[in-house]
């Protein structure tokens, strides 16, 4: 099984707990997690090693979808999955539009919600689906990026 | 219109109360996988020993604050439905979890009450624990209490429509 590295953003002990249990439960891949309470910790912790991230929405000093928007605007491209509480139709496209996030799902969510919104990136050997050196080296670049 | 109706803040419009008990509902049943009844006429809540989880969906003009208050039993069934444990009652851990079930509340009660048309977005939410907790509402906005009995035991939802400061 492979090994994914995967940011969990949630201002939630719980929710960070219940989302990395889901994944745990899935079995698609040996999962590292890097956890952050808040949009601003989780620009301090980003780097080029996260293959995928989870994001909370409603957080304090930087929200979910601000948070989004700012790594895509260094260029990263690795996979966002929004999960969260919003769940009107105009909240689901500024998190898909203006957010940059791959996928949405709202809590509380089944294992069968999260199956859903990562199979399109995880392969059935629990690597990311896109996943190559030339990839690599295009993440070490945009991490100079965010960490000047 | 419904924005007329809440223009006067005498009473909260059935349309919104209506949406907030869906939601309630809803909330309770994607948790708990068994929808709660909803009490009709329930004799007054007297002081609560439990945890009350704030939160409120708002816009410029009007603020509904939403109050879930939930007894020290059904909030030990609700972590253990939840987390797939039961959490000390006193642990922030405890707090935690009834604020994000708020959370979770009021994302859905912002999707119903927008398709009566009241746009608004959640606030963070807050949990209070106590042993002998009263609402009390300064300045008498119009509000509304809601009884709910569900697998995880028995909650009540209070809501209040204020004007945004």
């Amino acid at each position: 099984m492979g090994k994914i590295k995967a940011l969990v953003v949630d201002d939630s002990k719980i929710m960070r707990s219940a989302v990395k249990r889901a994944l745990d439960q899935l079995m698609v891949a040996e999962f590292e997690y890097v956890e952050a309470m808040d949009g601003q910790d989780a620009l301090d912790k980003f780097n080029d090693d996260i293959q995928i991230m989870f994001v909370d929405w409603n957080m304090p000093n930087m929200t979910g979808v601000e948070f989004s928007r700012a790594v895509r605007d260094q260029g990263a491209k690795i996979p966002i999955i929004m999960v969260t509480a919003e769940k009107s139709m105009g909240k689901v496209d500024k998190a898909l539009n203006e957010g940059g996030a791959n996928e949405y799902i709202t809590k509380p969510f089944t294992a069968d919600k999260m199956y859903k919104a990562i199979s399109r990136y995880i392969d059935e050997d629990g690597n990311m689906i896109g996943d190559s050196e030339e990839e690599s080296e295009k993440k070490s670049f945009f991490s100079g990026i965010l960490k000047s | 219109m419904i924005t007329k109706k809440i223009s006067k803040l005498d009473h909260i419009p059935i349309e919104i109360v209506e949406q907030v008990k869906k939601s309630v509902i809803n909330t309770f049943a994607s948790i708990c996988g068994e929808e709660p009844l909803y009490i009709e006429k329930p004799d007054k809540s007297g002081p609560l020993n439990g945890m009350i989880g704030n939160i409120a969906v708002f816009n410029t003009e009007k603020t509904l604050s939403l109050m879930l208050a939930i007894p020290k039993e059904t909030a030990l069934s609700l972590s253990e439905i939840f987390i797939g444990m039961e959490l000390p009652f006193e642990s922030d851990d405890m707090g935690d979890l009834i604020g994000e079930i708020s959370n979770i509340l009021a994302g859905d009660v912002a999707a119903n009450i927008e398709k009566v048309g009241f746009r608004g977005q959640s606030s963070l939410p807050t949990a209070t624990r106590g042993s002998d907790l009263t609402l009390f509402m300064p300045n008498k906005p119009p509000t509304e209490e809601m009884k709910f009995s569900g697998s995880t035991g028995e909650f009540w939802l209070n809501m209040a429509l204020s004007e945004s400061k």
